[in-house]
Order: structure tokens, then C-alpha cells, then sequence
């Protein structure tokens, strides 16, 4: 059965190599050689090694480059809008009559580290979007997005839109004038589309208009709803890339190898 | 795509990847690298700008300018495009970028060609560079759209102490009187249904001004009315837009 | 009889996935149908309260209230005031909003068409995307600064990209007091509709595309379209 191999063990813990005219002993002379360090007691269990293989030691096709870490780096900045969006909730209160911007002021001026934070959680959205529309014009001029991999592109675009919708309710949260005037302007474009618009922009202020639950309701929508949205689609969108395989640069041919050793056999 | 050209592709795809390296670490070290530059341009924004609190929403506010973040910039300058045909706002506000949304997700149901490579999908290029480049102009032009509520140009190097008093005095009456609903003096105002006034003095003098404002075509009101005082301003700040 | 027996009613012949010795097609197919079934149930169970919870508010009607802006005596005929106006109760300053109230003006505004139309009260909200328009006296206009939205003296579009006159709100005058009660929108004729949300015009197709909302206050009795 394959196994991944153990963890390094740090030099003070490793076996000592044995001594010459010393005993050899019988059997297993440490628990690593007995097989039941923590990694094989789980593996043991879980039989996880040959799904962590299948993830990690796949190949990718050669010629890979730069342009192919923005996806992940999009993933990154998801991690960290995740982890300090969390850490922002502990110090937040979705209160309209005024308790949302005092808690805002009182993470930035006197939480440790809070505007720290608060603008992590800020520009790292700004970087996310950068980030996620590189990644798909990446996709787009690589034609990355053709036969087999329609559907990881269709989830892409889920995942573009929920990042913008994520940008927008993040708006209302601080309630500052900014907040306020974006909120009701994004709201009221959406009442613009025929028979449903009106509907969607009631149900996005809880009520005819602006009232006490529109706070609470984008506070949700973007903690809870969305991200759990994206993280979903994006555990679909990572198995599909793994699944099918990252593209190779359309301008590689198989075979033919890199420029430098085609040169060569041209000089030949 | 037919069935003969998907096993091409699959064929020439496996051969590409066994040439390749694992992913990890070969792959996951380049991702990094990615994810440290990432977090150092995120810590640098965030210590350099922080994350500055506007003053408390207002509802009852009648001066603030409403702006958003400038990733909504261009679906900002969308809403301005239509303002000559009002009846089709909802055109602008919802029909674009629906149909935007639409166009890209169905992409690779309607864009079937095997071909991979940019530079010979000439529509695709054409397109991509079409939708980069107005995204680009509608962020530009939604970013550099000032406030109907004061003009921000320069006042003119020539202008001594007593005028250039005079010629802020006008600046504060257009901002106050409305008129960059219509014009646009510099990037403030709207381009229409006024001309535009940047230059209005290379082509009006300022007793022709005076009598426009007094008795102007419709649907521009009057502003005879105003207090002599401020229609002299406004009058002579117009007349040094050159 | 050959057709009865090539369709066998056991799954084991049939090569059903997970066939076992003795399970019939029919069992299958009622197992089937009930784990599908009480799956569905219980989902729905917690699902569906909790959807109807959130959308309730689309649904529910907003009752009209009136509140007191000043003494007749305060307002004019050819000028407007911003009044502050309470829109939504126990949300502090969040819950405001600003209505432009003059009195009503023959020669302006036409005859009066009730007694809700002796006060004009123009509600702040633009109605291209709901910025805060300000009332410009020198202009006697109304100047959005989002998107360059103009309205004359009535409210009327005379700029930009708005595709209706501004909101108004019904107002009664009773003991000398000027009182502003729900909002209404109107169309280019300032024939009344119920309020609209911004975005949304009201002439020719628009009235069809845009139909009344649930969450609407009812219009006051007697008052006339």
C-alpha cells in the first residue's frame, strides 16, 4: 500500500547509527520503524495518503509559469479576508442606531492591533478582486477554459460574482456615509430589473426601505452566506483543477522540448 | 469541439504532463513565493493607508457626494452613459451587466474551437482587449467624475490678490447654484444637457455671460434673481475660463 | 411470455447497482421513492420556515404614519424647506430622511386634486439610484450628485439619467399644522402611484415592468390617482 513518507525527525530524536561489534537487535528498534508514529496511526484510520498523493504529487505539465500562481494566490487573499474577517466579527455589532460605527471606531482606535486588522480586511478585498480578474484573464488568453474544463470556468464566474457581492455588502458594515450612500445606490440598481428587481431590492433592505434589519441582514449575508457559498464552490472549483489538470501554455507541443534544447538540435 | 479533437487534446495533454514536474514542491514553492508577495503587498496597504471611517451615515445629508469603492467604478460611469434617454435607465443599471454576466459564463458553450492559442483566436483577442480596455475607461472616467458641488480647477497664474478673491468668491457660487448638473468646468459637472464651459471665455464675453444667465434658453433657469453681489462673482469667474 | 421474462421483476437479473438475493424492481422502486421522499421532507422542514422567515418582510405592509413638520405659517408657496422626517422609528439618526415642503401653488402645481395636495412635500431620494438630491434656490432646482439627475421647481426631470419626477409624500393640513404621512411616486403627468422603488419609470410599459409592491403603505381614504 503506498504511504507518504514520515516527517523528518529532529537530529536529537533520531536513532543513533549503531555502533560496530554492537548487538543487533531483533525486531523494530523504535516506535518510526514500528509504524505507528502519528502519521500512520491516522493513515491507519483515515486512509487518507492516497488522496493527499493524488493532490499533492500529481503532475503538472511543463512550461508552467508565473501566471499560473494567481489562482492560488486568489485563494490566499480568501484565506486571509476569512481569518481577519473572523477575528473583526469578535469586535463587531450589526447595530444601525449607531452601535456599528462606534464598534468600528472602537476597533480602530482602541482594539490592539484593530486597525491593523480592519485594513487587512479592507485591501486585502481591494487585492482579492485584482487578484481573481487577473486570474481569469489568465484563464481567458490561455484558452484554459476549453474542452475538459468548461465547468471549473463556469464556477470561476460564480466565484468573480460573489467576490463582487462580497465587496458590496462589506460596504454597508462600517455605516459611515461611504457605507451608507454605496449600500442604498447598489440596493436600488437592483430594483431596476423588470417584475423581480423590486422584489430582490425588498428583500435586500428587509422592508420597503432602509430600516433596523438591513444591517443585520448584509452582516449575514456577508459573513455567513457567501463565504460559505464560496468556500463550497471553491472546494468544487480545486477538485475539478485537480481532477482535470492545470492547462499547459497553448504554445507547447508535446514532444517538442524546451526552446533552449530545440535550439540545439536546430544548430545540429 | 468533435470527439476526434477531444482525444487529440487528451492525448497531447497526458504526454505534456508526464514531462512534468510533481506539484508539490515544484509548483506549491512558485505559489508561495506568490502568497508572501501577495500578503507584503496587503500589510504595506494596510500600514500605509489603514482603514480610515468616513463620518457616521446620514440620511438627511443634501451635500455628500456619494462615490463607491473603485472596484465599482466602472458600473458607476455605466449609470452616467444613459442619462440623454432616461426611460432606459434600467437598460444601464441592470441590462449591461446581466448580459455581461451571461456572455461569460456560457464562454465556453458558445467559444468551441480546439484552438488554444491567443494569437490565433483573433475574435477572442479582439474581444478581450475590447472588455479590458472599457473597463479600464469606464474606471478611469468614473474615478476622475468630481463633485457637482465644486469646481477644482486651478485658478488662472495671472490673476492678482484682489481678483484671484473674487474668482474663489464665483467658484463657491457655481458650486452652490447648480450649474455643474449641466456643465462641466474641468472634471466636475456633467457633460450634458449644458455645454461644456471649461473654455466658455474663449468664445463668449463676459457681457454676453451676464445676459445668458439672465435671460438663458430653456431648460436653463434664470439666475437673475441671485444677489448682485454673487451674480458679478459668478459672471467674472466665468469669463477667466479659458 | 418471453418479453415477461427477459423483464424479470427481480434486480439481481436486471443488474441493478447494489442487487441483492430476493429484492424485487417494485421494492427498490418504493425504497427509492421513500428515502427521496422523507429526505426531502426533513430538509424542507427546516429549509423552508427559515427561507419564508427571511423573505417575509418583502410581503409584509408598512403602515402609514403622519407626523407634524411645523405651523402652516412657516412655509411659502414659491420656496421650499427641508424638514427633517422621521421614515423608520427606533433607528436613531439612520431612520431619518429629508422632505422639501412648500404649500401648494395655482399657478405652479394646477387646481388641487384633495385635500392630501394643499402642502407639496419632495422626498430627498433621487430617483435614478436614491442619492440625496439638494434643493438649489438659485436654480429652483433639485441637482443629484451621483449622476447628474435635474428636476425643476415640481420635481420634474428636466437632466440627467432619472427616469421619473421625484417622490412625494402625501400631507394634510389640521390645525394649522402641516402633517406628512406615506410616500407616493408619480409619472410625468403627476398622475399618483404607489411608491415606487428608485430606477423604475412609470410611463407607458414602465407601470406593467414595475408593478406595485406588497410592502407598500395603502394610500390614504379619498385620495385621488
Amino acid at each position: 500500500m503506498p504511504r507518504i513518507p514520515a516527517p523528518p525527525l529532529p537530529k536529537a530524536l533520531q536513532p543513533r547509527p549503531k555502533r560496530p561489534g554492537q548487538d543487533v537487535e531483533a525486531g523494530a528498534a523504535t516506535p518510526v520503524e514500528a509504524g505507528i508514529t502519528v502519521v500512520d496511526w491516522l493513515d491507519e484510520r483515515t486512509a487518507l495518503s492516497p488522496g493527499i498523493r493524488w493532490l499533492m504529487w500529481r503532475k503538472v505539465p511543463r512550461g508552467i509559469n508565473w501566471a499560473y500562481t494567481l489562482g492560488s494566490a486568489t485563494l490566499f487573499a480568501f484565506l486571509n479576508q476569512a481569518v481577519t474577517g473572523v477575528f473583526l466579527a469578535m469586535y463587531y455589532r450589526p447595530d444601525a442606531a449607531g452601535g456599528a460605527y462606534e464598534s468600528i471606531r472602537n476597533i480602530n482606535d482602541n482594539v490592539f492591533l484593530g486597525q491593523f486588522v480592519h485594513g487587512m480586511h479592507k485591501w486585502g478585498a481591494s487585492v482579492m478582486i485584482i487578484l481573481i480578474f487577473l486570474h481569469m484573464g489568465r484563464v481567458f488568453f490561455y484558452g484554459a477554459y476549453k474542452y475538459p474544463r468548461e465547468l471549473t470556468w463556469v464556477i470561476g464566474v460564480v466565484l468573480v460574482i460573489l467576490t463582487l457581492a462580497m465587496g458590496f455588502t462589506g460596504y454597508l458594515l462600517p455605516f459611515d456615509q461611504r457605507a451608507y450612500w454605496a449600500s442604498v445606490v447598489g440596493i436600488n440598481i437592483n430594483a431596476g430589473g423588470p417584475f423581480v428587481g423590486p422584489f430582490l431590492s425588498n428583500f435586500l433592505f428587509g422592508g420597503a426601505d432602509f430600516n433596523a434589519t438591513t444591517l443585520s441582514r448584509f452582516y449575514a449575508i456577508h459573513m455567513l452566506v457567501i463565504p460559505g457559498a464560496m468556500a463550497a464552490l471553491i472546494g468544487a472549483h480545486l477538485y475539478l483543477v485537480t481532477k482535470l489538470g492545470i492547462t499547459a501554455p497553448p504554445w507547447l507541443k508535446p514532444g517538442a522540448d524546451d526552446t533552449d534544447h530545440a535550439l540545439a538540435e536546430a544548430e545540429v | 469541439m468533435n470527439q476526434a479533437q477531444k482525444e487529440a487534446y487528451l492525448r497531447e495533454y497526458s504526454i505534456l504532463k508526464n514531462e512534468g514536474k510533481p506539484f508539490f514542491p515544484y509548483a506549491v514553492a512558485k505559489d508561495g513565493a506568490m502568497a508572501c508577495i501577495v500578503m507584503v503587498v496587503i500589510i504595506f496597504l494596510s500600514l500605509l493607508f489603514g482603514a480610515e471611517l468616513g463620518p457616521k451615515a446620514d440620511p438627511t445629508t443634501t451635500t455628500y457626494v456619494p462615490r463607491p469603492d473603485w472596484y465599482f467604478f466602472f458600473l458607476f460611469e455605466v449609470l452616467r452613459v444613459m442619462r440623454n434617454v432616461p426611460k432606459f435607465t434600467p437598460m444601464a443599471t441592470i441590462g449591461v451587466p446581466t448580459i455581461c454576466m451571461i456572455l461569460l459564463f456560457l464562454l465556453p458553450f458558445y467559444d468551441r474551437s480546439p484552438e488554444r492559442r491567443i494569437e490565433r483566436r483573433p475574435i477572442a483577442l479582439a474581444a478581450g482587449i475590447t472588455t479590458i480596455a472599457a473597463m479600464a475607461y469606464l474606471t478611469y472616467s468614473g474615478a476622475h467624475t468630481g463633485s457637482p458641488n465644486s469646481v477644482e480647477i486651478k485658478p488662472p497664474a495671472t490673476l492678482s490678490a484682489a481678483q484671484l478673491q473674487v474668482w474663489h468668491a464665483g467658484a463657491d457660487v457655481v458650486g452652490e447654484s447648480g450649474c455643474l448638473a449641466c456643465h462641466v468646468i474641468g472634471e466636475n459637472g456633467n457633460n450634458g444637457p449644458g455645454p461644456a464651459l471649461t473654455n466658455i471665455a474663449n468664445t463668449v464675453p463676459a457681457a454676453q455671460i451676464a445676459s445668458t444667465l439672465r435671460n438663458p434658453t430653456p431648460p436653463m433657469p434664470s439666475f437673475k434673481d441671485l444677489p448682485a453681489d454673487k451674480f458679478n462673482d459668478l459672471v467674472y469667474f466665468l469669463s477667466t475660463l479659458q | 411470455m418471453t418479453w415477461r421474462k427477459t423483464r424479470s421483476e427481480y434486480t439481481a437479473d436486471r443488474d441493478r447497482p447494489g442487487a441483492f438475493e430476493g429484492e424485487t424492481i417494485t421494492r427498490r422502486r418504493f425504497m427509492s421513492g421513500a428515502a427521496t421522499a422523507t429526505g426531502a421532507l426533513a430538509a424542507a422542514a427546516f429549509t423552508l420556515p427559515a427561507l419564508g422567515f427571511a423573505v417575509a418582510p418583502v410581503f409584509a405592509p408598512t403602515s402609514d404614519t403622519w407626523q407634524e413638520v411645523g405651523p402652516v405659517s412657516r412655509f411659502t408657496d414659491s420656496e421650499y424647506l427641508p424638514e427633517v422626517i422621521t421614515l423608520e422609528p427606533g433607528l436613531g439618526e439612520a431612520g431619518l430622511a429629508i422632505a422639501y415642503i412648500r404649500l401648494h401653488n395655482l399657478a405652479i402645481d394646477g387646481p388641487i386634486k384633495d385635500r392630501y395636495d394643499r402642502a407639496i412635500a419632495i422626498s430627498s431620494r433621487c430617483v435614478h439610484v436614491g442619492c440625496p438630491v439638494r434643493y438649489v434656490a438659485a436654480a429652483r432646482s433639485f441637482v443629484c450628485p451621483c449622476h447628474g439627475g435635474v428636476y425643476d421647481f415640481r420635481g420634474v426631470r428636466t437632466g440627467g439619467p432619472p427616469p421619473r419626477p421625484l417622490d412625494r409624500f402625501y400631507t394634510l393640513i389640521r390645525d394649522e399644522q402641516v402633517l406628512v404621512g406615506p410616500r407616493y411616486s408619480v409619472n410625468d403627468e403627476l398622475r399618483r402611484f404607489s411608491p415606487r422603488d428608485p430606477g423604475e419609470p412609470l410611463d407607458g410599459i414602465g407601470q406593467f415592468l414595475y408593478p406595485a409592491q406588497p410592502s407598500s403603505p395603502p394610500a390614504p381614504p379619498g385620495a385621488k390617482s
